[in-house]
């Protein structure tokens, strides 16, 4: 009984991490239209510059976060104007555009973990923060997971309140439902689409930092985490803020169950089912409509 | 001359390249090993993506599978029957992948594709490691390097075989059009599902038996060899440098990225996957049709010369130029334009919609809506913007399903049948906004629902069909322009003949005259005329009373999804309610 309920919190720790995690994605592909498959590689480069700073200059992952965001912001903004933008110009019809804007991204994740691979190898890094036991619902959770877990949620609450309640907000959600008309509406698409998907690149940032608090990584997971956040876009609809939580959450549970009560070797292969599942079944993601 | 020079290229260079092993030189052996198992890889890749434009990730998955069915069973099975294996197993998962993911948009695909390998990965290591114990195995057999080289070269071979009969054959066609436009192409007749699934299928098995072929080179095998990502990555490169609007353009991109990796790998191994994604990068940047694209002579032998097996459809480099004046001339088909009298006897009922209903979320598109349609007659959708008219056009053609009610053809239900099913059942469609594929010329528009149709027999036959037929409609100026040139009213025309290339028993035309000025519009309304006096039965959804009062026996007209008359064009329009609902938006009439 208790280890289903460590399972359980377990579970729910990871699924708000990766909800945050997918609803930076979510907003790449929904608003910019571009399928971001270097998304866990640049997730993967946060973690690790989080551990350095950490190792190196003992600062804490929640400074390393404050650092790191625009940085990412910037990068993934330079990204989108220098890599993106000139292929679309380029391209003739909107299918060519997005085989070639996969490609490149695709291109973008051998890049990006290309340079971590040739810099710091295959290896794993780890660094311990916050490892104090909490009690919590008569399970036990370090307390760097819960802070992660509670992180993920405020900022996820935080992005939504932006896009929902502001008028940049609208103007980008406008996008995401019709980037043909949003011009009519006086929104210039590429800026806002650019910076949705800066701002896209912020949450990426933020989900690295959280996870390096709590999780042994190395550069070749990319794929893995790329995946994940993918997989939790199209369980919860694409541009859905709170189909993303859910979906996080069953993902995160799912995975937890499978590692605790099958085998952890098998946790993939729980996220294909769910995929799968998604696919067959639900079109729009399991709240139904989505935002666009 | 010339076209058996191309004939003869392939088979001779690939004679050539089996003559490498007998020079006796390791190394050249290796590099070629490289070269081939890379080269086919490449060209079973591009076959799927080249022409439909659906991304896979997934080579190094169906690869592994191939090499782990060697490393799996060689000791217990045969090596010559481990290929077919290996291929049956591929195909199977590639069945899988594209039974779940294809059907719908393209995204899914990548994305399944995109972690498969990995997935795969997992499995095996888990397996291993539950089952046997260990991971990686050991295979020792004693098949040797030549024998690799040549089967490989064999492989490669019978791949481009399979390409080139393939870019002749009927699926060619069908492939690229899923790419121009999926949509059109299933209402053309074309069953994209099943023709993406065998194709995918087919191309997964080639890359398996390229595994199992290369797996005795290694000795040791794990999973992490054989499901490298790399293995993804490189293929797609090499037919991005080589071009893929040929069935072996990637062939000219393996030469020389397999010199160039095997050199960077030998002296820059950690920074390999760095600069094999800035390489790649830098070719999507700077030669996107690949080395294929150019080669301007290639386009134009292609275009202007056999018509067009497999045109060139990403680069059209020659196209005639059209003459842009309306023809004065009505095209009519069969001489009998005109109209025919309105009070025919019309037979039996061809069209019967019982109760439908169909709802976008909150939204009732059509509430509860019946009529039917008999034989010969011109039936009229007519109603406000936003009245549903589109939306019973889309379900009748299969696009939606209905979320209630029945919609009978020729006393068969249809109702919740494919797109492609419905237009081989005899109900062709005409959209909107129109839907051309700009690149193809209008032949390749009308060609494949002739073919896919059912009605004809063989691709030439098929061209033959749809030749005569733009002749019929006055475009035999144009059978070679590609469709993105055509003026308005051409296009609109063009659309028209790819509908009827199904030979439909019903014709459903959206709006089929919107857009047209005057002369334009005499001329698209004698044009239906005719077809009328062919005896072709026609729904139109039109806005313009004038063409409805002309054109059509009888009409519906709809409201906020309802239908709120019926009856004979003259009466229906002078209805109250009508008039009410019309000068209520102010929009048209």
């Amino acid at each position: 009984m208790i280890s289903v309920l460590d399972a359980l919190v377990t579970g729910l720790v990871y699924g708000g991490v990766y909800a945050l995690l997918a609803l930076g994605l979510t907003l790449q592909y929904g608003v910019a239209r571009i399928l971001n498959l270097a998304y866990g590689d640049f997730l993967i480069a946060a973690a690790l510059l989080t551990t350095l700073l950490f190792q190196r200059y003992q600062l804490s992952p929640l400074v390393a976060l404050l650092l790191l965001a625009p940085l990412s912001f910037l990068i993934h903004l330079l990204v989108y104007h220098l890599v993106f933008v000139p292929l679309e110009r380029r391209s003739g019809s909107w299918r060519a555009m997005e085989a070639s804007s996969i490609l490149l991204a695709f291109g973008l994740s051998f890049v990006v973990s290309g340079t971590m691979l040739a810099i710091f190898g295959g290896k794993l890094f780890s660094y311990s923060y916050l490892l104090v036991p909490v009690q919590l619902l008569g399970s036990v959770v370090p307390a760097n997971r819960l802070l992660a877990f509670v992180l993920a949620i405020a900022f996820g609450a935080l992005a939504y309140l932006l896009l929902v309640r502001t008028r940049i907000g609208t103007a980008i959600r406008a996008i995401a439902v019709d980037p043909d008309g949003a011009p009519l509406a006086g929104i210039d698409v590429r800026r806002w689409a650019g910076l949705t998907f800066a701002f896209g690149g912020i949450i990426c940032a933020a989900s690295g930092v959280l996870i390096s608090m709590f999780q042994t990584f190395n550069v070749p997971m990319g794929i893995t985490f790329t995946l994940k956040a993918l997989v939790v876009v199209i369980l919860g609809g694409v541009g859905n803020a709170v189909g993303a939580l859910v979906a996080g959450l069953i993902l995160g549970v799912t995975e937890s169950f499978v590692a605790r009560f099958v085998s952890p070797g098998l946790t993939l292969a729980a996220v294909y089912a769910l995929f799968i599942l998604a696919v067959l079944t639900l079109r729009t993601g399991i709240l139904g409509r989505a935002l666009r | 001359m010339r076209s058996i020079a191309r004939t003869v290229t392939l088979p001779a260079l690939l004679f050539i390249a089996a003559l490498v092993p007998l020079a006796g030189n390791d190394f050249y052996i290796a590099l070629g090993i490289s070269i081939l198992m890379y080269a086919t890889l490449a060209i079973a890749w591009g076959l799927f993506a080249g022409p439909t434009k659906y991304i896979g990730l997934a080579t190094a998955a169906f690869f592994g599978v191939g090499a782990y069915t060697v490393g799996l069973f060689y000791e217990k099975v045969p090596m010559l029957a481990l290929y077919p294996l290996a291929a049956v197993i591929a195909a199977l998962l590639a069945l899988i992948v594209g039974l779940t993911t294809l059907r719908i948009q393209g995204m899914y695909f990548t994305i399944f594709t995109f972690g498969l390998a990995e997935l795969i990965r997992q499995l095996m290591t888990w397996y291993q490691r539950s089952v046997t114990g260990s991971v990686g195995l050991y295979i020792i057999t004693d098949v040797t390097a030549r024998q690799i080289y040549w089967a490989l070269t064999i492989l490669l071979g019978l791949t481009l075989l399979g390409g080139w009969l393939l870019a002749r054959s009927r699926y060619g066609l069908a492939l690229l059009m899923i790419g121009e436009d999926e949509l059109a192409a299933r209402h053309s007749g074309v069953r994209t599902t099943a023709v993406k699934v065998f194709t995918l299928a087919g191309t997964s098995a080639i890359m398996a038996v390229t595994g199992a072929i290369v797996a005795p080179r290694w000795t040791y095998l794990d999973p992490n060899i054989a499901f490298n990502p790399t293995l993804s990555f490189m293929p797609a490169v090499i037919a991005l440098l080589g071009g893929m609007q040929r069935f072996w353009g990637p062939l000219a991109g393996a030469i020389p990225l397999v010199i160039l990796f095997d050199q960077l790998n030998a002296r820059f191994p950690t920074a390999y996957t760095l600069i094999l994604g800035l390489l790649f990068m830098a070719i999507v940047f700077v030669i996107p049709n690949g080395i294929l694209g150019l080669l301007p002579k290639l386009e134009r032998t292609r275009t202007t010369g056999a018509g067009l097996t497999i045109p060139a459809a990403w680069t059209l480099s020659e196209p005639l130029a059209p003459a842009t004046p309306v023809r004065s001339a009505s095209p009519s088909i069969d001489g009998t334009s005109g109209p025919v009298g309105k009070l025919s006897s019309h037979g039996s009922t061809l069209l019967e919609v019982r109760s439908l209903r169909k709802t976008f979320g909150g939204i009732v598109a059509v509430d509860d809506l019946s009529f039917e349609v008999r034989e010969g007659e011109v039936f009229g959708i007519i109603g406000p913007n936003g009245s549903g008219k589109t939306t019973v056009l889309n379900l009748v053609s299969g696009l939606y399903q209905p979320d209630r009610g029945e919609i009978v053809f020729l006393g068969h239900k249809v109702t919740g049948k494919a797109p492609e099913e419905i237009a081989r059942f005899g109900i062709a469609r005409t959209f909107q906004l129109v839907r051309i594929y700009p690149a193809l010329t209008c032949l390749d528009h009308v060609t494949p629902a002739a073919l896919f149709g059912g009605h004809a027999r063989s691709l030439t036959d098929a061209r033959e069909q749809a030749r005569q037929l733009l002749e019929e409609l006055g475009m035999a100026a144009y059978v070679q322009v590609p469709a993105g040139q055509l003026n308005f009213i051409d296009q609109k025309r063009l659309e028209l003949a790819r509908a009827l290339a199904l030979r439909p028993k019903l014709l459903l035309l959206d709006e089929w005259l919107a857009g047209l000025n005057p002369s334009e519009m005499l001329i698209g309304m004698e044009l239906i005329e005719s077809l009328r006096g062919r005896g072709m039965t026609i729904v139109l959804i039109e806005h313009l009373m004038q063409a409805v009062r002309r054109l059509c026996d009888r009409c519906i007209v709809m409201s906020f999804g309802q239908k709120i008359a019926e009856g004979l064009p003259d009466e229906v329009l002078r209805d109250r309610e009508v008039v009410r609902v019309y000068i209520g938006e102010a929009d048209d009439a």
